[in-house]
């Protein structure tokens, strides 16, 4: 794996503008200005939003600032899944930049995990990363790694380091290569259509009869709604990382090079809007060729 | 190796044989469905007497020997709760209490507007208090095990934190709490409802099933998983099985 090093770069370095708006019942001493950045689509808002509460607390007192939360018209946003994911499956139809309001009352407990420091958020992302490798490989390769070798992927995205978790998180993506992929793949297929929050279940990257599987494989499976029929029109975008990957892609491929951070492929299934995609966003990926 | 992980199945063919003995007990496990799937959970809601610890890190590990077993949970039906449904169990006053400082959690725990409620909420100093349990089983298909999620809240509605859930945990179990809390409780969305629960984290789950299923095998026993695995895991969050499960059938 890895010649499509590039692939993992840009996933890496995508980044979605934001504004930061105060909730107006907030009490503050005087206006709060609104607060930008650029956030990492595969980090979580609770990890990079440490200057967003500093900024607010210029113009609030501290005994009025309870756990920080954020939402999005009117949907609590959960910080545990990666902030890209969050971002394809509310507001992937909305203008530039994304704006999200910030709460420091009322947390809604039953929706949101609570988050009070970052060493929760390590504990989930590591977690993740396990069970996607009780998926790929029962476990074993993280399981061999050290506990400085958990540290070093947790750093490297605490961090921003790319080189410094690709080092470490490669070892996670490997597999013999007379299987043609992992076990199983670990993925969570999102929609806001249900209150079931995401469809994650035993899929294999290839066939009993050896056949690759693709997206489209996995989709006619788990979310046959989203794959037009044909003639039909299309109802649904199938989004990874802000783009709509062809259904043809190997699945293998995708979760090598599109799983985030904590290895697992996250898809959004999201109704689709009345007008087409703009063709720059449709990036291209290797698609199956025949079977050998 | 193929008998020591579980498949969905067997699950819940598991599940239902434990709801058959629930009810033949007056235990009040239910099962709820997922709406348009074949999935779903194993559900029971409890009352509980529980002292909360602030320190669950502290030094009070080795108290636990002056402790009584961790024991009488008064199950029964006749114990009702306002909600019809709901099944209540109350701990007896020496049952599950944990020794130990309370942390004054106020600052904590002020929510919001209605602080009238916050302080009744307010876990006091030296006392112990009834909390409501909901307890969930469900079928984990990566680590192909059952999970436990549960939460916690007073009767006045307020959810318990993390902190509060690390410190109602019985002593016998707070050296692993000590050496590694995150794995082992921690919070997590429910992967069916979408809400924050706490969960016992399944990554050992097959590694201390594997000799008690081993041993059942070579005696030719028949063994219901998911029982045998909630009677070892539920005790560390005050959900204890009875031995009837076992002996009266």
């Amino acid at each position: 794996m890895a010649d499509d090093k590039d692939v993992l770069r840009d996933v890496w370095f995508g980044r979605i503008p934001t504004c930061f708006t105060l909730n107006q019942d907030e009490v503050t001493e005087r206006e709060a200005e609104p607060y930008y950045l650029l956030l990492p689509r595969v980090s979580y808002l609770t990890l990079v939003t440490d200057k967003v509460k500093k900024h607010f607390l210029k113009v609030m007192k501290q005994e009025d600032m309870e756990e920080m939360w954020f939402e999005y018209e009117g949907t609590p946003l959960k910080w545990h899944y990666p902030i890209g994911v969050l971002f394809d499956l509310h507001a992937s139809n909305t203008v530039l930049p994304w704006s999200i309001t910030v709460h420091f009352k009322n947390f809604p407990d039953r929706d949101l995990l609570r988050c009070p420091s970052h060493s929760v958020i390590e504990a989930h992302f590591m977690s993740s990363i396990k069970e996607a490798d009780a998926l790929k490989h029962k476990s074993q390769v993280v399981n061999d790694m050290q506990k400085k070798d958990h540290k070093q992927l947790w750093m490297g995205l605490q961090n921003d380091k790319f080189d410094q978790f690709w080092a470490m998180n490669r070892k996670l993506m490997e597999y013999p290569t007379e299987e043609g992929g992992f076990r199983y793949i670990p993925f969570r297929i999102y929609q806001t259509m249900s209150d079931r929050p995401f469809i994650q279940k035993l899929f294999r990257p290839v066939s009993p009869e050896g056949n690759t599987h693709t997206l489209g494989s996995l989709l006619k499976e788990m979310y046959p709604a989203a794959i037009p029929n044909e003639g039909q029109q299309k109802r649904y975008q199938v989004v990874i990382h802000g783009i709509e990957p062809l259904l043809e892609t190997p699945l293998q491929w995708l979760s090598e090079h599109l799983s985030h951070p904590d290895n697992f492929l996250h898809i959004c299934i999201v109704r689709r809007l009345d007008e087409p995609p703009s063709p720059s966003c449709l990036l291209v990926f290797p698609t199956v060729t025949s079977a050998p | 190796m193929s008998s020591c992980v579980l498949d969905k199945e067997t699950f819940r063919h598991c599940c239902q044989l434990l709801l058959q003995l629930s009810e033949q007990l007056g235990d009040c496990w239910c099962w709820v469905p997922v709406q348009d799937s074949q999935d779903g959970y194993l559900r029971k809601t409890a009352l509980r007497l529980v002292t909360i610890d602030s320190r669950p890190f502290g030094d009070q590990a080795e108290s636990s020997s002056e402790l009584g077993p961790h024991n009488s949970c008064l199950s029964g039906p006749d114990v009702q709760q306002n909600d019809q449904d709901q099944s209540a169990l109350i701990g007896s006053a020496n049952g599950d209490i944990i020794r130990g400082d309370i942390e004054d959690q106020d600052n904590k725990d002020n929510r919001d507007g209605d602080d009238g409620e916050d302080r009744i909420c307010r876990m006091c100093e030296g006392s112990s208090q009834v909390l409501q349990y909901e307890y969930h089983i469900l079928f984990s298909c990566s680590y192909r095990a059952p999970v436990l999620y549960f939460r916690v809240c007073t009767l006045e509605g307020r959810s318990l934190s993390l902190e509060e859930v690390w410190g109602s945990i019985h002593p016998n179990f707070r050296l692993c709490l000590q050496t590694s809390p995150f794995t082992m409780v921690t919070q997590q969305e429910h992967p069916l409802l979408g809400q924050a629960f706490f969960m016992l984290h399944p990554c050992r789950t097959e590694d201390f099933m594997r000799p008690l299923l081993q041993a059942a095998q070579d005696q030719n026993r028949p063994v219901n998983y998911v029982l045998t695995w909630l009677s070892m895991v539920g005790p560390v969050v005050g959900l204890d099985v009875s031995l009837k499960y076992s002996t009266q059938f």
